[in-house]
């Protein structure tokens, strides 16, 4: 799978859940739609609308992104506001898990950071492992995701790979 | 070659030697939701799998605790069709007052050797009783709802070793706030954090559930604790001494990474806005005025947390300008700190006891105000949590708390005590 777009943000290291989407709406709200527009509003009020306008956008983030609680809302939120892919030093365990399983491509690359600004271009190939930025013109590679978990991308997530599957072999 | 705690679980599960690294599919022996968490489990079973059945009654349960008592309608209205799905199954589900899951999970459920996933990241609570506990969002224990299993990558292990004896009002939550310190919040992620030496093994299981339970704060996918005479003890107290089962670490296990500590050096600790591992000691923060201390949560709510906290206040009265809440971790540490009087002592000193649930933690029934501090022995301090955007949370221990709801402002509970 090839993914390109624009960096619409560079996040810190340890971004965690409550700031992508706050515990305060994931009782109240079990539609996607209606919980994305609080994606990052409490640090970062226009990521919304600049998603939105933006879509297909990519985000890169420093250390850790998705620390916190294992609410899936937060994976949701971002796929839900047409991010394509988010590339990170590292990711939290549970939002790593999370990701693949509500089907949103998500990469670790070490080194990311220094390589990348808001609004560059990126191009990224997941089987490769390589991650091409179009307009700086500079190449870094990272370790390729593995067949279980492209599956499950490719199938869209966890349930419809399941479904599909009929289980666990 | 030997194997850590994790190691072994989930070779026995497989029915043959995993490495870290490897990916397995493995039968779960215990999955539950909250009402958090719990909605959108049901739904994904029901849009994407097509049914609402479980696939065995026995193995799955339900929880209102994070919004509980129900504060609005809406909530009322999960809590309904949490209600309806667990009678549907026939699972066991836990009402409003019950308590908080990873309490009740330990106290009714986990057990040596098990293999338990909560839709809830303190699920690794119940590594302190050398359960392989980890926490995982509302999809996948949808599907383990369904099918009964799931996949794994077996981690790579930290070790932890502790010895020596911590000092006169240190607890393990102080050990934990040190650790994570030093390793930071992501310096532990995928793996398993296994607490060994003299300091831990002196522990009662209470205590070793706060370490564990915090696991998740420094990145872990699960903490684990040696399943010996205490737990042995703690499973007998609860009804259920036959699932008692040894587990040890063999001694050429490997790790990735070691850590050793002597409990002397340790002191009281806090956590400070907005991160888990912004830590420094207590008497650094000396004189710093709190609007509201907190007691209680799956970290320290437990019955010894209240006991000790209960032995600080007794015969003494909160500070006038701060507010002490306190929620007990479950209905049954509740009866018991009602029948050893440790409820009356609270209560009089001040504070506000509240039905069993998660409560302050998540600001759910009780919110800070603008611009206030709040003092919790809870594990997470993240901008917002208690309800408030505009409030600072600061973690500690129960000792450190307890004291520092007497003088109004943080202080070390050496000093004053
Ligand atoms: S007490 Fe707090 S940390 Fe524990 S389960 Fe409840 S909300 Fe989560």
């Amino acid at each position: 799978m090839i993914i390109r777009g624009k960096v619409l943000r560079v996040l810190p290291d340890d971004t965690n859940t409550d700031e992508i989407i706050s515990g305060k709406y994931k009782y109240d709200v079990l539609d996607i739609g209606k919980l994305a527009v609080h994606t990052f509003e409490a640090i970062d009020p226009s990521f919304y609308k600049d998603a939105k306008k933006n879509p297909g956008s990519i985000l890169v983030a420093g250390k850790n992104f998705g620390c916190g609680s294992s609410r899936e809302q937060a994976p949701r939120v971002l796929r839900e506001c047409d991010i394509s892919c988010i590339v990170a030093e590292s990711f939290a365990r549970i939002f790593y898990r999370n990701s693949f399983n509500v089907g949103l491509p998500i990469v670790e690359c070490k080194g990311i950071l220094a390589h990348v600004d808001k609004e560059d271009e990126l191009e990224i190939d997941l089987d490769g492992g390589k991650i091409r930025n179009i307009t700086k013109g500079y190449e870094l590679s990272f370790k390729p995701i593995p067949d279980f978990m492209q599956n499950l991308l490719q199938a869209g997530g966890i349930m419809s790979y399941l479904r599909k599957s009929g289980g666990y072999e | 070659m030997g194997k850590t705690m994790a190691e072994k679980i989930l070779s026995r599960k497989c029915g043959r030697d995993v490495e870290p690294g490897e990916l397995v599919v493995c039968e779960v022996d215990m999955t539950f939701a909250h009402d958090g968490t719990m909605p959108l489990a049901i739904q994904q079973m029901k849009n994407e799998l097509g049914t609402t059945k479980v696939f065995d009654s026995c193995k799955v349960a339900g929880f209102c605790d994070h919004a509980s008592p129900s504060p609005s309608s809406h909530i009322s209205n999960v809590h309904t069709m949490m209600r309806e799905f667990a009678r549907e199954n026939c699972i066991d589900f836990y009402e409003n007052g019950d308590g908080i899951c990873h309490q009740i999970v330990l106290e009714r459920y986990a057990a040596p050797y098990k293999v338990i996933v909560g839709a809830d990241s303190h699920t690794c609570t119940h590594g302190a009783v050398g359960a392989f506990a980890t926490g995982m969002g509302s999809t996948d224990v949808g599907a383990i709802m369904v099918y009964g299993k799931t996949w794994f990558k077996v981690p790579e292990s930290m070790k932890i070793e502790v010895d020596g004896e911590l000092g006169e009002w240190v607890t393990s939550k102080d050990l934990f706030l040190s650790v994570v310190g030093d390793i930071k919040a992501d310096g532990a992620t995928y793996m398993s954090m296994e607490f060994v030496g003299k300091c831990i093994d002196d522990m009662e299981v209470e205590q070793r559930a706060t370490l564990t339970n915090m696991a998740i704060e420094a990145g872990a996918k699960l903490g684990l604790c040696k399943a010996d005479d205490k737990v042995k003890e703690f499973l007998r107290e609860y009804g259920r001494g036959d699932e008692f089962e040894e587990l040890y670490p063999d001694d050429d296990a490997e790790y990735l990474s070691e850590i050793f500590i002597d409990a002397q050096d340790i002191e009281p600790m806090i956590a400070y806005p907005h991160r888990v591992d912004n830590v420094a000691p207590a008497y650094e923060f000396k004189g710093m005025h709190i609007d509201q201390v907190c007691i209680g949560s799956c970290t320290n709510g437990r019955l010894s947390d209240l006991e000790i906290a209960a032995q600080i206040l007794d015969g003494e009265e909160v500070c006038k300008d701060t507010r002490l809440v306190v929620y007990p971790a479950s209905r049954s540490v509740f009866i018991k700190a009602v029948e050893r009087g440790i409820i009356e002592k609270l209560l009089e000193a001040g504070a506000a006891v509240c039905a069993p649930g998660c409560g302050f933690c998540i600001g759910r029934t009780v919110a800070l105000g603008d611009g206030e501090k709040a003092l919790s022995t809870q594990n997470r301090n993240f901008k917002g949590r208690m309800g408030n955007e505009n409030a600072e949370i600061y973690l500690s221990s129960v000792p450190t708390a307890a004291a520092s709801a007497l003088y109004g402002e943080i202080v070390d509970p050496r000093e004053v005590l």
